[in-house]
């Protein structure tokens, strides 16, 4: 049950025939006597307003919604609302979504006519990643005369998967032209990028001269007049089909907010940046989610498929508050590929004390695969490090140089134990893990 | 209309179902724990002081209906004009007790020609100077006080519990009793005889209440005191017999003031509870954990602060810088830091001993050293990394 705002009013108007009441019958009537008939005229009015309001309990809601939508980008949620119910309801709804999931309007009046159903709409823009949620819906239903209402809760449970926004993808161009330019596929084919054998063919004007093949060469003769030497030269393209490996570490560290972002969700936006990159180069991604289990796994998937997969996979996913058990991972990468591959980790290399396990499986996977290590780095603790005005100032450089010193060890120790580090601040991670790849491409050395 | 049963709401029966039992629990509770009270006569109230009709330990019941008993008409009055009417038929005594302290001085004096014997109980000043003028406050008395002066009455009641206050005759008038003296001629009662009428100024309040009646000598005193006349008339002033005519408060207002207050007051509760009233319940927002990166980092600030940990503050800028100059003069950071520092000095054109003592070996002993220092390895970062600048 409910009251109105209108019952108030109603009930503050009372002041004018308890003033005008007794004047006008020369007190015949006593001001307390009109005051409390005035009261007893507003109740009986509401409880027959109750009486006739309709019956919110006969509504029955459907729900129409995208099952996902990517991270601030607006998606539209329709109810339908249909009244079972022998009367009218005058209703005012409120869907019961999250705050993040920014609802808007999150009420809206409404009145069902009986046995018919209607609609109302409204625009979700969710601020944040993961299962975004209502449990129920809540329909109050006013009387015909809008001051009091019958209310009730109906639970009609709905979710909407926010994604990962992806906002990298706008240097997947840049990154793509550079592995096309790798593939052969420009005009120009300089020896030394790619390292797969990929065909012979004749000499043309304008290729490197040390590309010739000169037994190949001897070997030719031309089919056409038997005589006359041509020069035939080797073309290479970037190897296929290799394994990456991606581990995104979901534990503790990866709780760490960063620049107005959590380091999980820039270890997201880097691995879909390379896996959308290494799958046009035709090479096989598998990426797990892990702290002390499988948060996440998506494994097997190649093509148009893959990232779709990939950022349902990650969307739920939060940090947790403990510590990445890093002695198992060597086993989680031998259970997704027996084959060498590229390892990346996304984890923090903050500390030496917090990154002791991780170095201390190092070269177990370093000794099969080609490990890659990457880090988001903080800016503010750069800057820091250049404010040096004041005492205060001074103190704090020097707890950010030795933020960034503790960094450059724990980078150092995993390049001597055969991994390699790539660091970068939210911004940056990401297209600087794809320039390693692409690099690391270039050099045949996946 | 059939409830669906997704709905989470519970209906009125069910909510009344289910609270029916605390209800009737809460009912019942009260009830025994009211009945447990009263029959252990716990948590009565002590009642207005000397209250003819009061049966709690501070009120005078008991008194009263011992004299009933013993065929004294006792008339209880709580105006002026009442206790005139009750007091004129015969002789009577006459107990004034002025609790709030209504009477003034002429008042009382009036009171005084009401009937043959007036007991003045606990009197405020107006009263005293208006009925016994020679008598004066004196202030309280504790304890037990013997008889002293031939008043029967008090002569039967040997002792009596003196506990109220205590007066002083100051005037110079012979016809005056002063009994019950606790010492330094303060009186608890004092009677004063003027053309035929009696007054008595009684402090002993304790000895005539219910609680301490049966005490000593007390019940032989009040008696003996009140009991003299076959008629009692006890007379507390009440509001009727305030002086003035002044119209009050009440009578100024007009008549629809109280009743729109009432309403205006109903109003807010009702726009309170009209706003207040939830669209259904809380939802709770699922928060993520999250940590700001740069917790550590400002902690160990701090630490290093607090413990005004110069050197090492200075040390891990040394370090970060020496590391960033070996790699802009293209030297391995695993150089040694001579090597740096020659490098370097060459570079901006320093003397390579003041470029050394930056590097490695002055030692700040203030905080003022400690900030020049730093400043002087900020320039000589960005310096190098000018020359260096292709």
């Amino acid at each position: 049950m409910a009251i109105s705002s209108r019952l108030a009013a109603l009930l503050a108007l009372g002041v004018l025939p308890v003033i005008v009441v007794p004047i006008a019958t020369g007190g015949g009537v006593s001001p307390t006597a009109t005051m409390l008939a005035w009261i007893g005229l507003v109740l009986a009015l509401a409880v027959l307003d109750l009486a006739v309001a309709g019956s919110p309990r006969a509504v029955r809601i459907e729900r129409e919604l995208p099952d996902r939508v990517r991270l601030g980008e607006p998606a539209t949620a329709t109810l339908l609302l249909t009244n079972r119910g022998s009367r009218n309801i005058r209703a005012l709804v409120r869907d019961g979504w999250e705050p993040s999931a920014g609802a808007q309007p999150s009420r809206h009046g409404l009145v069902v006519p009986a046995g018919e159903r209607r609609a109302v709409t409204m625009t979700l823009t969710p601020f944040r990643r993961g299962e975004r949620r209502s449990h129920h819906v809540t329909v109050r239903s006013f009387g015909p005369l809008g001051l009091a209402a019958r209310q009730a809760t109906l639970a009609e449970p709905a979710a909407i998967r926010v994604l990962p926004p992806f906002a990298s993808r706008r240097h997947l161009p840049s990154r793509l032209a550079r592995l096309r330019e790798l593939d052969g596929r420009t005009s120009v084919m300089i020896r030394g990028q790619g390292s797969e054998f990929d065909s012979l063919r004749d000499y043309v004007r304008g290729d490197d001269v040390r590309s010739i093949d000169w037994r190949a060469t001897a070997r030719r003769r031309d089919p056409a007049t038997g005589t006359g030497q041509r020069v035939v030269v080797r073309t290479w393209r970037p190897e296929r089909d290799r394994r990456i490996v991606i581990v995104i570490d979901s534990g503790r560290t990866s709780a760490a907010r960063i620049d107005n972002e959590l380091r999980i969700d820039t270890a997201f936006e880097s691995s879909l940046l390379l896996a959308a990159l290494a799958s046009r180069a035709g090479d096989r991604i598998d990426t797990v989610i892990y702290d002390r289990r499988v948060r996440a796994r998506v494994q097997g998937t190649t093509g148009s498929e893959l990232l779709a997969r990939m950022v349902t996979a990650m969307a739920p996913v939060d940090p947790e508050l403990i510590e990445t058990d890093w002695t198992a991972v060597p086993a989680l990468v031998t259970s997704v590929t027996n084959r060498q591959a590229l390892v990346v980790l996304m984890t923090s290399i903050d500390s030496p004390g917090n990154s002791r396990a991780l170095l201390g499986v190092l070269p177990q996977l370093a000794r099969r695969h080609r490990v890659l290590v990457c880090s988001v780095t903080d800016p503010t603790v750069k800057e820091a490090s250049r404010e040096r005005k004041d005492r205060d100032g001074v103190f704090r450089a020097a707890a950010a140089e030795r933020a960034m010193l503790d960094t450059a060890r724990v980078s150092a120790a995993i390049r001597r134990l055969g991994g390699d580090v790539v660091t970068g601040t939210p911004q940056e991670l990401p297209p600087a893990l794809a320039d390693r790849y692409l690099a690391l491409k270039a050099a045949g050395q996946l | 209309m059939t409830a669906s049963p997704s709905v989470a709401t519970p209906t009125v029966r069910a909510t009344a179902r289910r609270w029916l039992y605390w209800v009737i629990f809460a009912v019942a509770a009260i009830t025994l724990a009211l009945v447990a009270f009263i029959g252990a006569g716990a948590g009565r109230p002590l009642g207005v002081p000397l209250d003819p009709q009061g049966p709690g330990p501070a009120g005078a019941k008991a008194l009263v209906e011992v004299l009933r008993d013993r065929g004294v008409t006792v008339t209880l009055t709580e105006s002026m004009a009442d206790t005139r009417e009750a007091a004129k038929s015969d002789a009577a005594t006459l107990v004034l007790h002025d609790r709030a302290g209504i009477l003034d001085a002429d008042a009382a004096a009036s009171a005084a020609r009401i009937a043959e014997h007036l007991v003045v109980i606990d009197p405020t000043y107006d009263v005293l100077s208006g009925l016994a003028p020679e008598v004066a406050h004196a202030g309280a008395v504790e304890g037990v006080l013997d008889a002293d002066c031939s008043l029967a009455p008090v002569q039967r009641a040997e002792r009596v519990v003196g506990d109220g206050q205590g007066y002083r005759h100051i005037g110079d008038s012979q016809d005056v009793t002063t009994c019950l003296d606790s010492g330094d001629s303060v009186a608890s009662l004092i009677q004063v005889r003027e053309g035929g009428r009696t007054v008595s100024v009684v402090g002993t309040t304790a000895a005539l209440s219910n609680e301490r009646i049966a005490q000593h000598g007390n019940a032989a005193f009040a008696l003996g005191l009140l009991g003299e006349h076959p008629h009692l008339v006890w007379y507390v002033p009440g509001l009727g017999d305030l002086p003035g005519d002044a119209p009050d408060i009440a009578e100024l207002t007009p008549p629809w003031v109280t009743p729109v207050t009432v309403l205006l007051l109903l109003v807010v509760v009702a726009a309170g509870v009209a706003q207040g009233r939830r669209l259904g319940p809380l939802v709770v927002e699922r928060l993520p954990v999250t940590v700001r990166a740069t917790e550590t980092m400002e902690g160990r600030a701090r630490l290093y602060q607090r413990s005004s940990a110069r050197l090492r503050a200075l040390d891990a800028l040394r370090v970060g810088t020496v590391q960033r100059l070996a790699g802009m003069v293209k030297l391995p950071a695993s150089a040694p830091v001579e090597q740096v520092a020659d490098l370097v000095a060459a570079l901006v054109g320093q003397a390579p001993q003041s470029v050394k003592a930056l590097l490695v070996g002055t030692i700040p002993h203030s905080d003022r050293e400690l900030i020049e220092l730093s400043d002087r390895l900020l320039e000589l970062d960005r310096a190098v990394a000018d020359a260096t600048r292709p």
